[in-house]
């Protein structure tokens, strides 16, 4: 008896590695073994291009980043600041139209689809060409006096509407960006019970209570989700100038070595901005007792 | 001490005030639900702003280009703007391989990500924490870290001139954001009640026969909100196109537009006199046909979307993709 129990865990085992199996494959060839060469080669000095015959240079092309290399350090911190701008402005927005959507409204059907759309024309090529147009400029002036009537911005002075244009700027291409994350959020919303706003109505909570209270603990995973996300999502956007410019050092100049180690500090970047935010949200996410 | 007597029912006054104005005020609801009606038309109209200004712009003449008082409505409809831009893009090739270099990578992607996933969900084996950490970070370092040594591998293997690259990683669960394909499967196939499975075992069902048979048909809804959304991002997807396809005619749809663009700067505004007959030709580069050019780009996926988007969307809202 023992005997067959044992060999049914063994089966469960084997099978669970079957299942993961086309994975393992996947990552050696396509993962793993590229991540080893990558890192050697931003340390190194290729010789040779088949067969990766390579010569230690230690930091060499790190410091040429950093040091020598007048275009980078500015380039980068371009994308810091994009970074550190969009994406929680991407994030609000998202939750924000997601919650509307989320109301017994009319046409909600007709709103999703539509808010959905300019994922479709991706950050690609398409939407880099409307943007070199100014088409998203153009359709914040258009719909800037359904805003906010152009009257009002006269009254706040320089600074506050030179704020409010900077902001308006940069509005239309992060609703464009924010389709996925209001999916995101709204899927997020719905799995929320609604016994939970019931017995907060009993209690006579208002909205604004409910929202505080209890929206926004239940929602906290998905929007840390939709902020490792919106970070992703910024490595395949054309007009991530770090993107173009490995696209440029590793296949027109063919400086290999220097485009894996620019690769390295991005993605260090990245991993560290990752691990502040898992850090700071840590504290906040409500988990359910599962 | 007064005070705080008369404060206490002013709150409490308030109270009953914030809770009227949130279930009973019947205008104020009214007026309320009017602001949420005229926000959601202000946003409709910004996301929907760059697909009018295509349409429209891509109708339009010459003239109608440079007429500021045209803005909405074209003086005539020009529709040889898509009839150059058709030819321009080599239509017919461009999207016989575009459908392939989506169609191949999203059934891997279905295909892998299912299956390695219910793996993840379902089976305890050693390492396996290990490996999902490992999958989530396939997710999140960049495709450009790693892109070099990947494309020196494959061409070294001599897929350096197919669609190979671009294919052959989806179905092992790699490829453009696999990672999260992954993870989406995994947490439906956590959600799902075991009982399905032990049944199946009971009766003597293999692991793979349940999998293909009961687990699969179930994830349907899944399986949909996945295909569209690797549709998406792989007809749009740029970046490992341009380094891995460099046969001309392999190229897909969306990369026909740069070489437009580029012909169009050059020759902008300038008749074209054909060689043939000797007489100007109407085959005129300028910003309504690149218009009608990207309009042709996303038509496809568009129909496709639009096609697909009501079991989208309530695949999205109810199978919870998130928890």
């Amino acid at each position: 008896m023992k005997r067959y129990m044992l060999s049914m865990k063994a089966r469960r085992i084997r099978d669970g590695y079957l299942f993961v199996l086309p994975w393992i494959i996947g990552c050696i060839f396509f993962f793993a073994g590229p991540i080893l060469l990558s890192i050697r080669l931003s340390f190194s000095k290729l010789i040779k291009v088949t067969g990766f015959q390579m010569e230690w240079l230690g930091l060499d092309n790190y410091m040429r980043a950093f040091v020598y290399d007048v275009t980078f350090i500015p380039m980068f911190l371009e994308v810091v600041k994009n970074m550190f701008v969009n994406t929680p402005l991407i994030v609000i927005f998202s939750l924000f139209i997601a919650m509307l959507l989320n109301r017994d409204i009319k046409l909600r059907g007709l709103f999703r689809v539509v808010f959905f759309l300019p994922v479709l024309l991706g950050a690609g090529y398409v939407m880099q060409q409307l943007i070199g147009y100014g088409v998203d400029k153009e359709s914040i002036e258009v719909a800037k006096g359904m805003l906010l009537p152009r009257e009002m911005l006269l009254y706040f002075g320089p600074r506050v509407s030179g704020f409010i244009q900077l902001f308006l700027d940069r509005f239309t291409i992060i609703l464009w960006k924010s389709g996925v994350q209001i999916l995101l959020f709204l899927s997020g919303l719905q799995g929320i019970p609604p016994a939970l706003y019931e017995a907060a109505r009993c209690d006579s909570a208002t909205e604004w209570e409910m929202f505080w209270k209890i929206t926004l603990p239940m929602i906290s995973p998905v929007i840390l989700l939709n902020i490792v996300y919106t970070i992703i999502d910024s490595f395949t956007d054309f007009a991530n100038p770090i993107i173009d410019f490995i696209y440029q050092t590793a296949f027109q100049r063919t400086e290999f070595e220097y485009a894996a180690a620019v690769g390295w500090i991005y993605f260090i970047f990245i991993l560290i901005i990752l691990g502040m935010t898992f850090g700071l949200m840590k504290r906040y996410i409500y988990r359910t007792g599962k | 001490m007064q005070r705080s007597i008369s404060y206490s029912p002013g709150r409490t006054k308030f109270r009953a005030m914030l809770s009227k104005i949130n279930h009973k005020s019947f205008w104020l609801s009214r007026v309320y639900r009017f602001f949420v009606y005229v926000l959601l038309l202000d946003l409709t109209f910004i996301f929907l702003y760059p697909f009018m200004h295509m349409l429209v712009t891509s109708f339009m003449t010459d003239a109608d280009l440079v007429d500021i008082t045209v803005k909405w409505i074209p003086n005539e409809f020009r529709y040889q703007n898509y009839i150059i831009a058709y030819n321009f893009l080599k239509v017919p090739v461009g999207l016989r391989n575009s459908i392939i270099q989506t169609g191949l990578p999203v059934l891997g992607h279905i295909l892998s990500c299912s299956f390695i996933a219910y793996g993840f969900a379902r089976y305890k084996f050693p390492g396996r924490n290990f490996m999902f950490v490992l999958v989530l970070l396939s997710f999140i370092i960049p495709a450009q870290t790693i892109i070099v040594p990947m494309y020196i591998n494959f061409v070294s293997i001599g897929w350096g001139k197919s669609i190979l690259p671009l294919v052959v990683p989806t179905f092992f669960g790699f490829g453009l954001r696999g990672g999260l394909f992954i993870f989406i499967f995994r947490q439906f196939f956590m959600g799902l009640p075991t009982e399905l499975e032990e049944a199946a075992l009971i009766d003597g069902c293999g692991s793979f026969r349940t999998f293909f048979t009961i687990i699969l048909p179930l994830a349907r809804t899944t399986i949909l909100v996945t295909a569209v959304l690797a549709m998406v991002w792989h007809w749009n997807d740029y970046f490992e196109p341009s380094i891995y396809i460099t046969k001309a005619s392999l190229f897909p749809l969306p990369h026909m537009l740069p070489g437009m663009y580029q012909e169009m700067i050059q020759v902008k505004n300038m008749f074209v006199i054909n060689p043939v007959t000797g007489e100007l030709t109407e085959k005129i580069l300028n910003e309504a046909v690149a218009m009608a050019g990207t309009v042709i780009v996303i038509l496809p996926l568009m129909i496709a979307y639009l096609v697909l988007q009501k079991h989208f969307m309530q695949g999205i809202e109810r199978t919870g993709l998130v928890e």
